[in-house]
């Protein structure tokens, strides 16, 4: 029993997320909070998506420092 | 005698027929007011019907504003996330912990997303008009023709002696005579309504509130700052961060200060049905809090020289003007 993912998979999905994220947040820039029923802090989620963009960038340093 | 008994059986016939009449009348004057009451229960009735369906669809407005989804949709995904990822620890499965991953992330993205809660702008414009409408009625009742006056504060850290406390609020004065005379320092920090030398009355802006907000977004107080940085800091603050209009302009222009706001949260304050006075001279809670910003930065008092508004309520530009003390 143990965790099945490798520091490299994680930082896969991390530098996917990020993208994602990153993308929504610009396409999400110029409109308001307020979409119909959903509503979200557009702050925040840019927020995230800065904070997984640059935990992709430590799992980088990482593997130019330590490679696999 | 035959003659006197005839007289007074005509009286009597006369008096007969005046109470007769009279009744009638009364009848009459009863009927009138049982159809009147009719008629006002009746319409009593419609306004009861009416406002109780305007309830019911501002209940379901609300109804349907409070069930946003975001959260209940943060905690199931983060719930199922959390089951597949301890589901991938036991069984070991790459794909799993890829999906537990994603599910648990984007759950607590959902909940820390969660934007502070939102309200119409109609709510915001509802709620303003009654202090609008008792500063009219005030204005009115007194019989108060000066333009009113932001004064600034002085500064928050400022030692003051605690009689002079009442000084660090900001206040708008309205003169009773269009002149501008400025009431003296201890009247003012007695933080009085009316005040008698010279005649006015002393109340606090509508962007009062507004204000403290700015400075929160703008991380000092506009004391500290000078006009050139209140006007290229000032729109970022309402446009971006508080969204409470479209667009918005400052530019010192011929010893006027110009404000021109597109689609402005309180635009329908200035509409014609509300027929409010005071929110020319005072100006919208933004207006105000604008000019109250512009009082702290120069030091200076304030007024709201002209303002111009287009016919669809849209664009909203308004005159400052500095006034020396």
């Amino acid at each position: 029993m143990y965790f099945p993912l490798s520091i490299w998979d994680i930082s896969l999905w991390i530098a996917v997320t990020a993208i994602i994220l990153l993308a929504t947040s610009e396409l999400l820039a110029p409109y308001s909070d307020y979409f119909g029923d959903f509503v979200i802090d557009k702050t925040r989620l840019r927020l995230a998506a800065l904070v997984l963009g640059a935990a992709f960038m430590v799992t980088v340093i990482l593997r130019a420092v330590m490679p696999p | 005698m035959e003659a006197l008994i005839c007289n007074r059986s005509q009286c009597e016939g006369t008096r007969n027929k005046v109470s007769l009449k009279s009744e009638d009348d009364s009848q009459k004057k009863e009927k009138n007011d049982k159809e009147s009451e009719q008629a006002t229960v009746q319409y009593l009735m419609e306004t009861i019907g009416n406002l109780q369906k305007e309830n019911e669809i501002l209940r379901r407005d609300l109804l349907k504003s409070k069930r946003t989804p975001s959260g209940k949709v943060g905690f199931l995904l983060l719930a199922i996330g959390a089951l597949t990822l301890i589901g991938s620890v036991v069984s070991t499965i790459a794909v799993l912990a890829f999906i537990g991953l994603g599910l648990t992330f984007w759950g607590a993205l959902f909940l820390f997303a969660r934007p502070i809660k939102f309200v119409r702008s109609i709510i915001l414009d509802s709620t303003a008009i009654s202090s609008y409408t008792t500063i009219d009625r005030i204005v009115e009742d007194l019989n108060y023709k000066g333009k009113p006056i932001y004064v600034p504060p002085y500064p928050k850290e400022a030692y003051l002696p605690e009689y002079l406390k009442g000084l660090k609020e900001m206040v708008v004065y309205i003169p009773a005579e269009d002149i501008v005379a400025i009431p003296t320092l201890e009247e003012m920090s007695k933080r009085q309504f009316l005040l008698k030398n010279p005649k006015g009355i002393c109340i606090a802006p509508p962007g009062y509130g507004l204000i403290d907000l700015f400075e929160k977004e703008l991380k000092s107080e506009f004391i500290q700052i000078d006009l050139d940085r209140l006007c290229s800091s000032l729109p970022t603050i309402i446009v971006n961060n508080l969204e409470l209009a479209k667009e918005l302009e400052i530019n010192p222009e011929n010893g006027f200060i110009h404000v021109k706001t597109v689609d402005s949260a309180y635009k329908d304050l200035y509409s014609s049905e509300q027929a409010l006075k005071s929110i020319h001279s005072i100006g919208s809670p933004l207006i105000s809090a604008i000019a109250c910003a512009l009082a702290k930065t120069t030091g200076k008092l304030v007024t709201i020289a002209k303002d111009a508004i287009s016919p669809d309520l849209r664009t909203i530009e308004v005159w400052y003007q500095t006034l020396e003390t």
